[in-house]
């Protein structure tokens, strides 16, 4: 099995490489301005690069659009391109198959947006750096690598499904961009609808559990809800589940 | 009898709906190891359904399938592992180089990596392609595509390969060279071929078995030249003296005849299932046209083939449940 899942993952590789190297789908456009950015950011807002809470979300946020496109690509590419009824049709599992997708589009998001942090680090030093190293606090940097693991394995598992469901990449890409939105835009939405004592009270209490204590509620949340999508995913992704036409 | 294993694949009365369309209609099928097996059917007529059954892709409605002795909806990952797959496209990643397809499912399979270098080495010199190994395959010709795609289907040395229309796209010469690749696949490594095609020709050519299937149903199988002898041409070439361009159009007008075509003397007659010569001659001579020579054309197999189809339509197009 895992030599199996390796094998997929060897192969996703292979394909992503393509991608991300190709001037015409828009990859290394996509890659420049990630460095750019990594680049530009960190150079500009110095020490606070590495300490606002804020930037916390950048870089789940990062890897998780990256994983967004590559699971689009090879989910819903595979079957647009017409290798998929091939591939099920070798001595590779269906889960071997769907988990070495996943583990290939999340090392590979989250291996860009820790690229880029180191970059960014590096950035900031060279820029700023004259009064000593400016590094995270090492709770912050493990957090904040956690946080991109897990948001990367919930976009995979979303992605799946969004993948499944459509029958061209763009219209999956068109789906995952709705899916973003809902997702980071979502929550902020609902909790300015809710009334000013609720949201009052709210951060109030926030404030009593602690940040730590929030940060591990994330983690838990996260890590539960990617397990359901995943396990979801793999009980979609059947042979048998998956017509061709 | 129970499936002895000299059998590679038993198919009994095996069904498939796609909601309203009946792709596969009770087909029952038994195909013995080491032979290249042709199936032929109009387009639509279910051959590829009747593959993704075999290889346990789909399962069927009803019926029972197996495979190498392996049931289709119970062990189709064991049947999967043992099958090697040419499907309706050639799935190749044309991003990737072809070396790198094939090392793909070679170690999908598997394969050693010593063993691995030697194979793809060894077919995609067989095919020709060796050359050109590190080019992405989206760059290469529909052809060589295809020749890439059969390389990957036997490249693990399955016992039974699946090849869903394999020379289509191919040249006369690759087509040619096919052929002999799989004759000897057959015939040195006791390879089971389960092949469709559109091309009788190649059929009659390579196959030491065909079934016939239109409609879901199968209507004949055995070997070429047993189709052949159950197909009457219906075709009579005369040589004449004194053959209008008229008395042809009369003549195509007869009952029981199909058609009718004359070149100089020479008048090419069709006759409906098992109509006499007989007739036309006398009305020939009748018409005051010399017959100097009546000779039955040979039934090949596309003879019989368009028979079988013909026999179908007529029959009613009802019974064939496709769309
Ligand atoms: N996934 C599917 N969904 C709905 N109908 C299908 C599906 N696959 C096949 N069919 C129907 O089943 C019938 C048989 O199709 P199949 O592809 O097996 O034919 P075929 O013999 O391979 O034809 P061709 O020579 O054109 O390749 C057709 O009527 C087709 O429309
Ligand atoms: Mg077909």
């Amino acid at each position: 099995m895992i030599h199996d899942i390796w094998t997929v993952v060897w192969k996703e590789w292979q394909e992503f490489r393509d991608q991300l190297l190709s001037l015409r789908r828009g990859g290394l456009s996509a890659l420049i301005l990630a460095l750019i950015l990594g680049v530009v950011a960190p150079v500009q807002l110095g020490a606070e690069w590495v300490e606002s809470r804020l930037i916390i979300g950048y870089w789940p946020f990062l890897a998780a659009t990256m994983v967004s496109s590559l699971i689009a690509d090879s989910v819903a590419g595979e079957r647009e391109r017409h290798t998929l009824e091939t591939l099920l049709a070798s001595r590779l599992s269906d889960s071997a198959i769907l988990i070495g997708k996943i583990i290939a589009a999340v090392m590979y998001g989250v291996g860009f947006a820790v690229a880029n942090l180191a970059i960014g680090l590096i950035a900031v030093n060279v820029a700023h750096g004259e009064n000593g190293l400016i590094l995270f606090a090492p709770q912050r940097f493990m957090v904040t690598i956690v946080f991109t693991i897990l948001a990367s394995l919930l976009m995979a598992g979303i992605g799946v499904f969004i993948s499944l469901r459509a029958s061209t990449v763009k219209q999956a890409q068109q789906a995952f961009g709705i899916a973003i939105i809902v997702l980071t835009m979502g929550p902020l939405l609902l909790f300015n609808a809710l009334s000013y004592e609720t949201r009052t009270a709210f951060i109030a209490r926030l404030g009593r559990v602690g940040e730590t204590r929030i940060e591990a509620y994330v983690v838990a949340g996260l890590f539960v809800l990617s397990a359901i999508v995943i396990a979801g995913a793999l009980a979609r992704f059947k042979r048998g589940k998956l017509v061709f036409d | 009898m129970p499936n002895g294993p000299e059998l590679a694949i038993r198919a009994e009365h095996v069904t498939r709906d796609f909601g309203p369309v009946r792709a596969l209609d009770a087909l029952s099928l038994e195909i013995p190891k080491g032979i290249v097996f042709g199936f032929l059917g109009p387009n639509g007529a279910g051959k590829t359904t009747a593959i993704r059954v075999l290889l346990g892709l789909i399962d069927p409605s009803a019926g029972h399938a197996e495979v190498l002795g392996l049931d289709t909806r119970r062990d189709g990952s064991a049947i999967r592992t043992r099958c090697g797959a040419l499907l309706e496209h050639p799935g190749l990643y044309e991003r990737l180089s072809a070396y790198d397809n094939l090392d793909f499912y070679g170690r999908a399979w598997r394969i050693p990596r010593g063993d691995r270098q030697e194979r793809i080495r060894e077919l995609l010199t067989r095919f020709g392609l060796w050359e050109r190994r590190e080019d992405p395959v989206g760059r290469w010709s529909r052809g060589m595509k295809q020749k890439l795609a059969v390389a990957r289907a036997v490249l693990h040395r399955p016992a039974l390969v699946f090849l869903d229309e394999p020379t289509s796209g191919l040249d006369p010469v690759a087509t040619a060279g096919l052929r002999e690749d799989l004759a000897a696949l057959a015939a040195q490594e006791g390879v089971t071929v389960f092949l469709t095609t559109h091309n009788l020709n190649e059929a009659e050519r390579l196959c030491a078995q065909v079934g016939v299937i239109r409609g879901g149903k199968l209507l004949a199988v055995g070997s070429p030249e047993q189709l052949r002898a159950r197909g009457d041409s219906g075709r009579v070439d005369i040589l004449t003296t004194g053959i209008t361009e008229e008395l042809v159009r009369h003549l195509a007008g007869l009952p029981d005849v199909r058609t009718a075509t004359a070149s100089g003397d020479h008048l090419a007659v069709s006759l409906s299932n098992g109509a006499s010569v007989a007739p036309i001659v006398a009305w020939l001579v009748q018409h005051e046209v010399g017959v100097e020579e009546v000779r039955k054309v040979r039934a090949t197999l596309e003879d019989a083939f368009l028979d079988l189809m013909g026999a179908e339509t007529t029959n009613g197009e009802a019974a064939g449940g496709t769309t």
